[in-house]
């Protein structure tokens, strides 16, 4: 017993001393880590900044006619660079009540207008969150030693969220206009005086609607089968997409809605490659007498403020590439955004939409632009924004005349379109009272009817049953995943389902 | 009858919701007229409201935006611009949270100066009337506002026996005059007034403009290329076209070409407009072709200097014992025996296969090379001696 005793005595006395040891070497060498840790010295240079996109507000110059020196465009970027960083750490500061930052940007006395807005905001319990999204600068004179310009940034669109605490008090854009000094020190350009000139609310006006021929409207959502939510990725294939073009056009449907994924497409900078595979399917479509609807903003769901000005820069690039396409048939800015309401807040989705409805026609006036709504009560949002009204329905489909006649009353002076509709026909171990093939074939054949009764231009979900469904989609649990698999109309066979039949009417 | 009533009820309830509904907008209502203010005053916005509620002031103003809490005070609310966002000039935008009121004031900077911010570059210019200096004035107030445009800001400056003043207006919140040199070099004084605050002193250096073309000479002590003394080389006044002595530590390069064309450069800075170099002397005959330059500026005359031969001829001897061999005497041009370091070369050829080659300076008109040290081997060997341009054969045979 007590030899027993004296082992436990024995190991607890090794454990502990290894135990001790390891924290002793574990200190040292945090020390001696610490002490061989410091800046590089080539910081002191500033050569190393790297630019990431945090900020692209989109920036037009006037034509140059200043007054005193001359201005050359490195100059002038640089100008264009230090300003505009300026205006992002200022928003920063103002969103975090934090001083970080400012002091590179401004002068010495300039950074305590900015400090006192600070100060006030940290007492008042007040906080911003904003953006600017347009800066159309006129510089009025650049010093003859290079070291002071002055420029009016006219009509500076902000969008501004005030909180007091957690609580939203005031969303608002406004349109204004500043003068700005700004000298160069230290390499820097610093807004030395600032003053506004003039402020407005800002008008939202997205143009006259655009008309859309939607009755003949017979559409259905595309992906390629081997490379599902991966349309634009190392799997892609023209000649797959052609094939699949043509089985649709053969179907007798007229259109296609593809997805534009966000992050894939480059974000702000958007890639020329995949610009180009765009392009393609475009070119691809066109040939088939095809129509393209695309949508915008697949796989984003920040929303967030800051982001604005980079999502705009994306949209800008897509839409005025493609904007005199013959295939396009329309924009829709995202799919189903309604379903980030609760994470995101609802009230600045709407607001991010809405600006990004106003930008994406302000680019392309003559295509419309709609928003893919996942259900039919959230499809009045924005209503009168949009040129077209557009839903999905996954409901019961005897609710369908009913949920569409409401939103045509709802509705009244445009077109209201169905964008998503379908039906798995999973029925294995997952769901053991799903619906078979032939079920899904009878909902296709009753809702096609529906469709001609009431004259309802739709799309449906989708030509394909996939096998891989990614898991940023429906999410890893099975029964979501299995049933996702199944919603085509030609199964991962390549055999044409029963329901291929009622694929159009 | 209980109905009646009931629906009686309800319909005045209906029509009295509503008439709330129609008053609403009008019971909040901004009664500060006064649509300009001046930097620093008090500010205060007030309406007059018959509710019981106290909605935040949104205030939009240069630097930021903030909500601002009322006071509340017989059915009036009052609010406080707070004195940060009231000393900045600009248009402030305010908008009342929970209605649809909304405006706009502004406010003015200060009528007096305080400051007269001044920016003056480049701070040297040239001589000559097209180049000039810059100077910008940024007029402001007490609390860091520039003026209104259309400020008045009088710029006055001095040179030589001129005195100018120049009355210009702000605009884009700043005033500026280019000041121009005139044809002397010399020193500008500026000073700037506004609004009876004056600035203090600034100056800008007027320097001579570029350097045109200019002569040169030379100085030897003799003609002699005796490889030891130096010949100095001397610009005349660099001046630039307006007669003004070229700033000192000018820049001249003196390029010497010989007769086979070999390129030496020596160079000097100006002080007081002459620049000086100077060059050893050939250790033989020889012809020197010299210009100079004001790189990418101005250059000079071609001169040619002469050197003629010390050296006419010179001994080679081995001693006697075989283990040195002695040139010389090596005399210059009174038969004095030359300077020490004159460089002589030996060269060894066996069977003309090239083997060996020294150089040594010249030491008490002598120079000895140790063939000792060598250690060649028995057979026949040819030395080459070469100095001062000559040259010189000796058959030497290693026993």
């Amino acid at each position: 017993m007590s030899g027993i005793n004296k082992n436990i005595l024995r190991s607890m006395l090794i454990g502990s001393y290894i135990v001790v040891i390891g924290f002793c070497i574990f200190g040292i060498s945090a020390i001696y880590g610490y002490l061989n840790t410091g800046a590089d010295r080539s910081s002191i240079l500033h050569t190393e900044l790297k630019k990431a996109d945090q900020y692209l507000p989109k920036t037009t110059w006037a034509p140059l006619k200043n007054e005193g020196r001359s201005m050359d465009d490195q100059t002038l970027k640089m100008i264009e660079n230090d300003y505009l960083d300026a205006w992002y750490v200022k928003l920063v500061a103002y969103r975090s009540n934090k001083k970080r930052g400012i002091e590179d940007y401004y002068t010495n006395k300039a950074r305590q207008n900015i400090y006192n807005a600070i100060d006030l905001n940290l007492s008042e319990g007040t906080s911003m969150e904003s953006t600017t999204l347009e800066h159309n600068p006129t510089l009025e004179f650049f010093s003859e030693d290079g070291q002071l310009v002055v420029l009016t940034d006219h009509n500076v669109i902000e969008y501004k969220r005030i909180y007091k605490g957690e609580a939203l008090l005031l969303e608002t854009s406004e349109v204004s206009t500043y003068k700005v000094i700004l000298l160069l020190e230290d390499g820097f350009w610093r807004i030395r005086h600032m003053v506004k000139q003039d402020t407005q609310e800002q008008k939202k006006e997205t143009g006259l609607p655009v008309f859309i021929e939607s009755k003949n409207i017979k559409g259905i959502n595309y992906y390629p089968q081997a490379t599902p939510w991966d349309m634009f990725g190392v799997g892609f294939n023209i000649e797959t997409i052609a094939k699949d073009f043509s089985i649709v056009k053969e179907a007798g449907l007229n259109n296609v809605r593809i997805f534009i994924p966000y992050d894939d497409f480059g974000k702000a900078k958007v890639k020329a490659d995949k610009l180009e595979k765009l392009k393609q399917i475009l070119d691809v479509a066109e040939s088939q007498e095809l129509m393209v609807m695309i949508t915008l903003f697949d796989f984003y769901g920040d929303y967030s403020v800051l982001d604005w000005t980079l999502n705009h820069r994306h949209a800008e690039t897509i839409v005025s590439t493609f904007k005199n396409h013959d295939a396009i048939l329309a924009w829709d800015i995202k799919n189903e955004p309604n379903l980030d309401f609760k994470s995101r807040d609802q009230s600045i989705v709407t607001a991010w939409l809405e600006h990004m409805l106003t930008l994406v026609k302000s680019i392309d006036p003559n295509h419309p632009a709609t928003i893919g709504w996942s259900n039919d009560e959230s499809a009045i949002i924005l209503k009168d924004k949009v040129d077209f009204a557009s839903f999905h329905y996954y409901k019961k489909i005897d609710g369908l005349t009913a949920t569409y006649k409401r939103l045509k009353t709802q509705i009244p002076n445009k077109p209201v379109i169905l964008t998503e509709y379908g039906i798995s026909s999973y029925n294995g171990f997952w769901n053991f009272f799903g619906n078979s093939e032939n079920d899904q074939a009878q909902y296709h054949e009753k809702i096609q009817g529906i469709f001609s009764d009431n004259e309802i231009p739709y799309m449906s979900w989708t030509l394909y049953d996939f096998e891989n469904v990614p898991k940023a989609v429906v999410g890893r649990l099975p029964w979501r995943r299995n049933i996702q698999q199944k919603f085509g109309f030609i199964s991962t066979d390549g055999t044409k389902k029963v329901s291929f039949k009622y694929i159009s009417k | 009858m209980a109905i009646k009533h009931t629906y009686l009820s309800l319909l005045i309830l209906l029509f009295l919701s509503s008439t709330t509904i129609v008053d609403t907008p009008n019971e909040i209502k901004c009664i500060t007229t006064q649509k300009t203010f001046e930097a620093g005053e008090f500010i205060e916005l007030l309406f007059s409201t018959t509710q019981n509620t106290f909605p935040g002031l949104y205030c939009s103003h240069t630097y930021g935006s903030t909500i601002i809490t009322p006071i509340f005070k017989n059915n009036v609310l009052y609010y406080e611009i707070p004195s940060n966002i009231g000393n900045k000039a600009g248009i402030i935008h305010w908008k009342l949270l929970e209605s649809p009121l909304y405006g706009q004031f502004t406010i003015t900077p200060k009528t007096n100066v305080t400051t007269l911010e001044t920016y003056i570059g480049p701070p040297s210019i040239a001589a000559g009337g097209s180049d000039f200096s810059m100077m910008v004035v940024i007029p402001t107030d007490a609390l860091d506002n520039p003026l209104k445009d259309g400020t008045q800001v009088n710029i006055k400056h001095q040179f030589l026996s001129s005195e100018e003043n120049n009355e210009i207006l702000t605009e884009h919140l700043i005033s500026y005059k280019n000041i121009y040199s005139k044809k002397e070099t010399g020193r500008i004084l500026i000073t700037s007034e506004c609004l009876n605050e004056h600035s203090k002193e600034y100056d800008i250096n007027v320097l001579a403009a570029i350097p045109t073309n200019f002569s040169i000479s030379a100085k030897r002590h003799h003609v002699y290329a005796d490889g030891n003394q130096v010949t100095t080389f001397v610009t005349s006044i660099l001046k630039d076209e307006f007669d003004n002595v070229v700033n000192d530590g000018t820049f001249v390069d003196f390029f010497i070409t010989n007769e086979v064309g070999n390129i030496l450069k020596t160079n000097g800075s100006t002080i007081k407009g002459i620049a000086t170099a100077t060059m050893i002397h050939p250790d033989h005959k020889s012809r020197w072709t010299i210009k100079a330059f004001v790189n990418g500026m101005a250059e000079s005359n071609v001169i040619t200097l002469d050197y003629t031969q010390v050296i006419t001829d010179f001994d080679v001897a081995v001693s006697k014992d075989n283990n040195m061999l002695i040139i010389g005497p090596l005399q210059s041009f009174m038969k004095q025996m030359i300077p020490d370091g004159l460089q002589v070369t030996l060269s060894i050829y066996k069977e003309n296969i090239h083997i060996y080659t020294s150089t040594k300076g010249s030491r008490l008109g002598f120079a000895h090379f140790n063939l000792k040290d060598l250690a060649l081997k028995k057979g026949n060997y040819n030395f080459n001696i070469k100095t001062a341009g000559l040259e010189k054969t000796l058959q030497f045979t290693k026993l």
